[in-house]
């Protein structure tokens, strides 16, 4: 059987031409790249999660559906502050159904935007953002400026799709008709394949971006930014009379953005240079959000709640404070007692303190592969790979939803996708809290 | 931040080189490939990410060593992993690719985002004989007590 227009639940791309035939139990795709290949093999992967397991005097034994989630939900319900986790290669359905529980039990709502583009989403808040769909950029987009992210690692298909090599109506000759510049320390990949490399320092993305808006506003930087950037004032100079001289600009922030020193402060940065650019031509700014649906969950929570993420449901009302209740600060803080977490891999992405606190928490996971987070839960429910199994909604990296439909069904009798096993958890909690 | 970040290169009484430097951690392809694919407790995993790019210039200050030792900021936790002399970093950074071995020694500080940092992170390295661990070696090491 051969499926067309099949969308992929790898990153941020959300790449909707993929084309898959199944024989038998293989699998053969067309026009995914190496990491979305690697994901479509997990529906036949010996490895795969296929039982619910629980952990009995330290080791994993199997367990009927039903008893797995009584366990994960007494986990929930015996918490005074459980934080719930949505990972993001999950629907936004399943984010909802993880935000109403949230709410249900008085617990944090977290999920991987926040370690990815949460800082860029409170530089919006503080700063607006000029943006524009990947069709826009794709049809229009003359130059464009990859700030700390390398797409050609972390969102392969993003410069062959939306930003750089394809034709659109006005950049008829694809690359020919385009301009890249790379802003990263480092001389990667992306940046060898740039028309201009400004190798900065790391965390020094502030001071690079303030010196810009100086220069844009017809005045020379302090010298002793040079030093301290690492970039002359001429590279400076170079890179700003390029941006003014294209027709269209792009600008794709990265975890250089948002990860190093300075973090809100640096996006809010490259929002307001942005905002100034369009005094003297178009120019617009998006996240380059290397996670599938990481977009879907700042939505969904901002529509339901008013926040985009790290929500704290304690008092019955939510409430917002990055810092405070984002899940990297309340597990190294130790202010959560049980955790439930969907589609991400906390132990392995988290820094060691918040790592080894969550080991020492009674955990639920949900999963389709073995990986340090489902070591250390006591309870693991098989997870049902969205786009493939199920059908939903993801956001793209431009915060346009998509809607997925799957080539084949869940492989599982007792749940059909994650949102449907996130509802059953959150029935059984309802029964126990009556 | 400018003072702390600065680097600086100390020897320790053992006599070994120990350096400062600033840690970038990042996508790789291969990484990529293999976390989505679900072997993250895989050799192979292992062989791709418990690995520490340096400049070449800093590699050689270090005796050229096979595996290095890279320590956090506060000196709490530390990881061994295999040293690569890379041109394309700069002197006195670093890149690992993001994955169990760097996050152990990323500075979990968010300054009030929720967001620690991944890029920039100051983190102490010297040579070392330690074994490299598997991801699954290192949880039952660092994160599970027994
Ligand atoms: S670029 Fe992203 S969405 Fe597209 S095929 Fe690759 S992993 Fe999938």
């Amino acid at each position: 059987m051969a499926f067309k227009n099949i969308i992929c639940p790898v990153c941020g791309a959300s790449c909707d031409d993929i084309q898959v035939e199944l024989r038998g139990s293989k699998i053969v795709t067309k026009n995914a790249c190496k990491m979305g290949n690697a994901k479509f093999w997990e529906i036949f992967s010996p490895h795969r999660i296929r039982e619910p397991l629980l952990k009995e005097s330290g080791s994993f034994c199997t367990a009927l559906w039903d008893e797995a989630v009584d366990r994960a939900a007494m986990i929930l319900v015996k918490a005074k502050r459980p934080l719930i986790f949505m990972g993001s290669e999950t629907s936004c359905e399943a984010m909802q159904v993880g935000l109403h529980l949230a709410e249900f039990l008085g617990a944090i709502a977290d999920s991987n935007s926040t370690v990815c583009h949460g800082p860029t989403a409170m530089g919006i808040q503080e700063a607006g953002r000029v943006g524009a769909t990947a069709g826009q950029s794709k049809s229009r987009s003359d130059l464009v400026v990859y700030w700390g992210s390398n797409p050609l690692e972390s969102m392969p298909r993003h410069m062959s799709r939306y930003g750089v090599y394809p034709r659109g109506y006005w950049t008829r000759r694809g690359r020919f008709d385009r301009t890249v510049i790379t802003v990263d320390p480092r001389k990667s990949i992306t940046a060898r394949n740039s028309d201009l490399h400004i190798q900065l320092k790391p965390n020094t993305d502030y001071e690079l971006l303030s010196a810009l808006l100086t220069l844009l506003h017809g005045k020379k930087p302090h010298p002793s930014v040079e030093k301290v950037t690492g970039v002359s004032i001429s590279e400076m100079e170079e890179m700003l009379e390029r941006m003014l001289g294209c027709n269209f600009g792009a600008i794709y922030v990265g975890l250089g953005i948002a990860s190093s020193f300075g973090k809100h402060r640096n996006a809010e940065a490259a929002l307001n240079l942005v905002k100034e650019l369009n005094n003297h031509t178009k120019f617009v700014i998006g996240a380059l959000r290397g996670h599938c649906n990481v977009a879907g969950f700042n939505q969904i929570a901002s529509y339901l709640y008013g926040y985009p993420f790290g929500l704290d449901f304690a008092r019955g009302y939510p409430r917002y404070n990055p810092g405070e209740y984002t899940a990297v600060d309340v597990l190294r803080e130790q202010d959560v007692d049980a955790a439930l977490i969907v589609s991400a891999d906390l132990v392995s992405h988290f820094p060691a303190a918040c790592a080894r606190y969550l080991a020492e928490l009674p955990v639920a996971c949900i999963d389709i592969a073995p990986c340090p987070t489902t070591m250390i839960s006591q309870v693991v429910l098989p997870g049902v790979i969205d786009a493939m199994e199920c059908d939903g909604t993801f956001y793209r990296l431009d915060d346009v939803p998509v809607y997925f439909q799957p080539f084949t069904g869940s492989p599982f009798s007792f749940t059909d996708s994650n949102e449907d096993t996130m509802k059953q958890i959150f029935q059984k909690v309802k029964e126990m809290k009556r | 931040m400018e003072a702390m970040l600065n680097l600086f290169v100390s020897t320790r009484g053992s006599g070994k080189m120990m350096k400062e430097f600033l840690l970038n951690t990042g996508s790789t392809i291969e990484e990529g490939r293999l976390a989505k694919g679900g072997s993250k407790l895989t050799e192979d995993y292992t062989q791709e990410c418990a690995v520490c790019e340096m400049n070449p210039g800093d590699f050689q200050d270090l005796g050229s060593p096979q595996k290095v030792k890279i320590t956090s900021r506060d000196g709490r936790y530390s990881v061994a992993a295999y040293a690569h002399p890379e041109e394309s970093i700069q002197s006195g950074q670093v890149f690992m690719p993001r994955a169990i071995w760097s996050n152990v020694v990323v500075d979990p500080e968010t300054f009030s985002t929720g967001s620690p940092l991944y890029k920039g992170s100051p983190v102490q390295i010297e040579p070392t004989k330690e074994d490299v661990l598997s991801a699954e070696e290192l949880v039952l090491k660092l994160y599970v007590r027994s």
